[in-house]
């Protein structure tokens, strides 16, 4: 077999080996790239809420907990709550943290929502498991090392490495090394 | 049919009932088995600087964006301790709260300078979505926490 042909299977079969953790990378790539504007693993949002003041009480009962809860009308079971301080009290439940301003009944609720989906592409990209998965992850990595030289020798003439290729590969090296040398 | 259907009924309850009751491991194996109190740590702080400690509490906070701190209660009133990581080494789920956590780990004394406070109550007012104000900060500040190595979430 010429070896063209050999190096245009290897390219074509880890390719296709290869899509599936590519797009995960590149999902999450772009996803936790933009940390500083949005949280990649959680959908949060607030809202607010009044109920009657609870003056007077410090640390609050079970009781206590219970009327407040009736008030905001949340029907499913609280897990615990916390007291950070005797005018406050934080309220725990499955996907929702309430907090609650005694002295004022000002409440904050948020719901707390797990981006499904990204949130286990971010827990694989930025190698969360470790042990196994590392291995996996150098596999892929040196799967996309054989893509992309493979790449540069699947055509040949004009369309090849020899011409527009030299230039479009020079293109694809020459980026990072400005970057590096404007950021470094 | 019936028997079958218990059978299977069975079988998955048992399944599905050790998946639920699965204690949730961080970090390293445990290494210690005796807890300390919250209210020893904090009512003595400068005894267990530079020792490894294992408490135990309810989870009333984590770090919403990278899961890389978490705070317990303590087992006195208003009190709380709080357990962090680098980013990365440990991922504390913000689902968490509210469930009971064992942090293990080097107990720490953190001293901050004006400026180092100034930078850490900024990040929180970020974190919090709530305004910084500079007034806040009244000078140097002495923190303690825990280099947290290992966790379980029960």
């Amino acid at each position: 077999m010429k070896w063209r042909r050999l190096n245009n299977i290897l390219h074509r079969d880890i390719g296709y080996l290869c899509v599936g953790l590519t797009i995960v990378y590149a999902v999450s790539g772009i996803a936790v790239n933009h940390a500083q504007d949005w949280n990649p693993n959680y959908k949060i949002t607030h809202s607010k809420k009044q109920i009657d003041p609870v003056n007077g009480v410090g640390q609050l009962s079970f009781e206590h907990v219970n009327k407040i809860i009736r008030q905001l009308d949340i029907k499913e079971d609280y897990r615990s709550f916390f007291q950070p301080d005797p005018e406050t009290i934080k309220i725990f439940f499955e996907k929702k943290n309430v907090t609650v301003y005694l002295s004022t009944g000002e409440v904050e609720i948020e719901d707390i929502a797990s981006r499904t989906v990204l949130r286990e592409m971010n827990y694989l990209h930025l190698n969360r498991p470790k042990k196994l998965w590392t291995v996996m992850a150098d596999i892929y990595a040196g799967a996309i090392f054989l893509l992309a030289i493979t790449g540069l020798l699947v055509l040949k003439g004009k369309n090849g490495l020899r011409g527009r290729g030299k230039w479009l590969t020079g293109i694809g090296i020459v980026i990072p090394v400005i970057f590096s040398i404007m950021y470094l | 049919m019936i028997k079958k259907f218990i059978v299977v009924f069975l079988v998955l309850f048992l399944v599905t009932g050790s998946v639920i009751a699965e204690e949730k491991k961080f970090g390293v194996e445990l290494t210690l088995t005796d807890v300390t109190k919250v209210s020893e740590i904090l009512d003595n702080p400068e005894d267990f600087v530079g020792k490894t400690v294992l408490v135990e509490g309810t989870i009333v906070g984590v770090c919403e964006k990278r899961g890389c701190w978490m705070e317990i209660a303590g087992d006195k009133p208003f009190t709380k301790i709080k357990g962090k990581v680098n980013d990365g080494e440990i991922v504390f789920p913000m689902e968490a709260m509210g469930e009971t956590a064992r942090l293990e780990g080097e107990f720490q004394k953190m001293v901050l300078s004006v400026e180092q406070v100034t930078e850490m109550k900024k990040h929180e007012a970020e974190e919090h979505g709530t305004e910084f104000n500079p007034e806040d900060v009244k000078g140097p500040e002495t923190y303690y926490q825990i280099k947290v190595t290992g966790a379980v979430i029960k």
